[in-house]
């Protein structure tokens, strides 16, 4: 089955378009099918999306920026013209940089640490969505297998790009707290990478594209680009949006976080990153006489309600409070802010008495 | 569904047993809870009817099985009857002296499963604690075996019980409990049954060292918050209302003693009206519901005024039995630890007086026939003479 696309009309399909034509065209799929068009990226520039839609946003994007070099030394590897070679393998310096600690990547694992993350969870890329990756990898696969016209002229996103890069910086540095220029520094310097490489991606188009079919080829190419930045975001959305259906081992908020910094109230306190466990001597035990759980301790019987049951059952000395936050609120559907700040109230006061420790 | 018309209260399941192994005990403390007619070696219960004892026990809705005595290590079957605990369930707690043979057996403790350890301290200071203890030496042995506790990470209560031959030493106590790597301190004035209602005058500490314990105490629960839970215990004599003793009488704790005989407090038998069941005659079951030394106060049938229309009745149910008797001459009494009691004042009275007298050389426990030692006239509400 193939894509309906409807750009070119079906009476222009049969004609070789003049070069400013075919720009027209190309510029149309963008107007019609590029991702700042997205609900979710509507809702991040106006900063309705909260910190954990950020940084799932963060973590998925990373992967397709990571990929970026792969995709373009894919793309390099097919050009035996030296003078192409050498414009192309920018790309790679710029996200790669010329240097640990420079490039695009780095920038981005920057945004991602700004968001809260550790950069090695971000690096290990075990936390993205299924379909982040599944679109990305046909990115990469499809510079390798179709023609260097269709893998050069599907990098024409990036004449859209500094539109979204524009409103994105602005919306997001406006609406959230959380978000400073540092931690954009990454769009920084696509704002003028990306129409330098547009341009030549265009112009290369416009050359090569020389007859009705390439010309179509290089429009499909192009639509299939925008899908691939597309359904990165129908997949974000589904998973932390609505109805905020998140597949299994993707990232759920709290995990892959750098621990925050929490005040001890007292000796003993536990924060949301600590792993709670049940000491020799603390025993959670159901009383078949009374029908009920019971927390055995030294000189005392804690009677215990279904939600204190369902916390220390999943206090195993590996979790941390987080996760099972994570793992109640995924249960029972719930808000896992909401119920982490419930876990941590109920283990404090139970550490406070000494029968939980960290 | 079928209406269920409730012929009566539910008897509550019982969540304490608090097996007395043995009255055999190296230490002599002069307010230790035993009865002053103590047990006898040849008069213990088996191994076996101690099995079939915690197998009822669990079966009624025990929880927590307090290993006590005497000192229960000083049995050759503590390792197996603790084990047997562990197997059913139960929470095990070893309440020790840590002296004599108690260190030598508690790493095959741990291996089975023990749950829990509550070790005396008689004092802070080795002289004084030994004084106390009534043997030398005792206090070295404590620390080792201490220290073999939290060793094994096996969760450490020290109990201090608290009278005027140690109320200075309240601050030491909380240290010692830090020291020790003590999760929790039990810091417990002494209650007057038993061998205590005998050295009491020996052993009553005045008011303002009473309150002094008490804010020392308070302070280092807010400073050690997290670190170490600590149990206050006030003394009777000077609280406002009574302690529901053991609980309220046959809604919580099973006390068996060495003999077998099954208590609803450890200081029951003082009572001589009433008629205690054996385990060896009877089951647990039977006796927690049926046998009439738990029948006799349980609930608040039986109370006179002014527990009888009191609000608080079924908090402190009624106090303490054994101290009512005492005291006021009369088991079924307020207990007149109450403020509410006619004879409060004489009891605050009473202890402010032993409180400022020099006190007396210790009576110390010793097995044989103690039982005149606690014949005391009980106080009327007229000054005593």
């Amino acid at each position: 089955m193939t894509a309906p696309f409807p750009t070119p009309k079906t009476e222009d399909a049969q004609r070789l378009l003049g070069p400013d034509e075919i720009e027209a065209a190309l510029r149309d799929i963008g107007a019609r099918r590029y991702h700042n068009l997205h609900p979710f990226h509507r809702l991040l520039h106006d900063g309705k999306l909260n910190k954990d839609q950020v940084r799932a946003w963060a973590l998925n994007r990373y992967y397709y920026q990571a990929m970026i070099p792969v995709k373009d030394a894919a793309v390099l590897a097919r050009m035996e013209d030296a003078s192409l070679r050498r414009v192309w393998r920018q790309r790679i310096v710029d996200h790669d940089g010329d240097a640990p600690g420079d490039g695009g990547i780095e920038r981005w694992l920057k945004l991602a640490e700004g968001v809260g993350f550790e950069r090695a969870y971000v690096e290990s890329t075990q936390g993205i969505l299924s379909a982040t990756r599944f679109s990305v990898d046909a990115y990469v696969h499809f510079v390798k297998e179709r023609s260097l016209l269709e893998a050069i002229a599907s990098s024409l996103t990036e004449m859209f790009s500094p539109t979204i890069i524009s409103e994105r910086v602005a919306g997001m540095l406006k609406n959230y707290d959380f978000i400073t220029k540092d931690t954009l520094a990454y769009f920084d310097k696509r704002l003028t990478q990306a129409p330098r490489d547009a341009e030549f991606a265009i112009d290369y188009v416009k050359q090569h594209a020389t007859t009705p079919e390439l010309q179509r080829k290089a429009m499909a190419a192009l639509t299939f680009k925008c899908n691939v930045l597309w359904t990165q975001l129908d997949a974000l959305y589904f998973a932390y949006v609505a109805p905020g259906m998140i597949p299994p081992d993707a990232w759920t908020p709290g995990t892959g976080l750098v621990p925050e910094v929490t005040q001890a109230a007292g000796t003993g306190t536990i924060g949301a990153t600590d792993v709670p466990r049940l000491p020799r001597g603390v025993r959670l035990r159901h009383d078949e006489v009374r029908g009920q759980h019971v927390l055995l301790a030294p000189e005392r019987t804690f009677d215990l309600d279904g939600n204190a049951v369902a916390v220390l059952s999943l206090v195993d000395g590996r979790r941390t409070v987080r996760d099972i936050a994570g793992v109640l609120a995924e249960t029972y559907a719930a808000d896992r802010a909401v119920i982490e700040v419930d876990v941590l109230a109920m283990l404090n006061d139970l550490a406070t008495k000494r029968v939980l420790e960290r | 569904m079928n209406a269920v018309t409730p012929t009566g209260p539910v008897l509550p399941a019982p969540v304490g047993l608090l097996a007395e192994l043995t009255h055999r005990c190296p230490l002599r403390c002069p307010y230790c809870s035993n009865p002053l007619e103590l047990d006898r070696r040849s008069g213990e219960l088996d191994t076996a009817t101690w099995q079939r004892v915690l197998t009822e026990a669990a079966g009624l809705g025990v929880l927590h099985v307090h290993l006590s005595g005497g000192e229960p290590t000083a049995r050759n079957d503590i390792v197996e009857i603790t084990e047997t605990c562990a197997k059913l369930g139960l929470y095990s707690n070893l309440i020790t002296s840590g002296v004599g043979g108690a260190l030598a057996k508690l790493d095959a403790l741990y291996d089975v499963g023990l749950d829990h350890v509550q070790l005396s301290v008689q004092g802070v200071d080795a002289a004084n604690a030994e004084k106390i203890g009534g043997l030398k030496n005792a206090q070295p042995q404590k620390l080792a075996f201490a220290e073999r506790v939290t060793q094994l990470g096996l969760p450490l209560t020290l109990n201090s019980v608290i009278h005027r031959g140690n109320i200075h030493e309240v601050e030491g106590f909380i240290d010692l409990a830090v020291k020790l790597g003590a999760k929790r301190l039990e810091v417990a004035h002494t209650q007057y049954y038993g061998w205590a209602y005998v050295n009491r005058p020996a052993l009553m500490p005045d008011k303002a060292q009473v309150d002094r314990s008490i804010r020392i105490v308070e302070a280092a629960r807010e400073r050690l918050k997290g670190q170490l839970v600590i149990d206050l215990v006030v003394p009777d004599y000077y609280a406002k209302y009574p302690k529901a003793c053991a609980g309220g009488w046959g809604r919580k704790l099973m006390n068996v003693t060495p003999a077998g005989k099954v208590l609803p407090c450890h200081a029951a038998e003082t009572i001589k009206q009433l008629e205690f069941w054996y385990v060896t005659d009877h089951s647990l079951g039977d006796i927690w519901a049926n046998s009439p030394a738990f029948t006799a106060y349980r609930g608040t049938d039986w109370m006179q005024e002014p527990c009888r229309s009191c609000d608080r009745r079924e908090k402190d149910w009624g106090g303490c039995r054994c101290q009512a008797l005492a005291l006021a001459g009369d088991a079924a009494a307020t207990d007149p630890a109450c403020s509410l009691s006619p004879l409060h004042a004489k009891v605050r009275e009473l202890a402010t007086e032993e409180a400022a007298e020099t006190p007396p050389d210790y009576v110390y426990r010793t097995i044989g026939s103690n039982a005149d030692r606690a014949v005391r006239s009980p106080l009327t509400e007229e000054a005593p003479q």
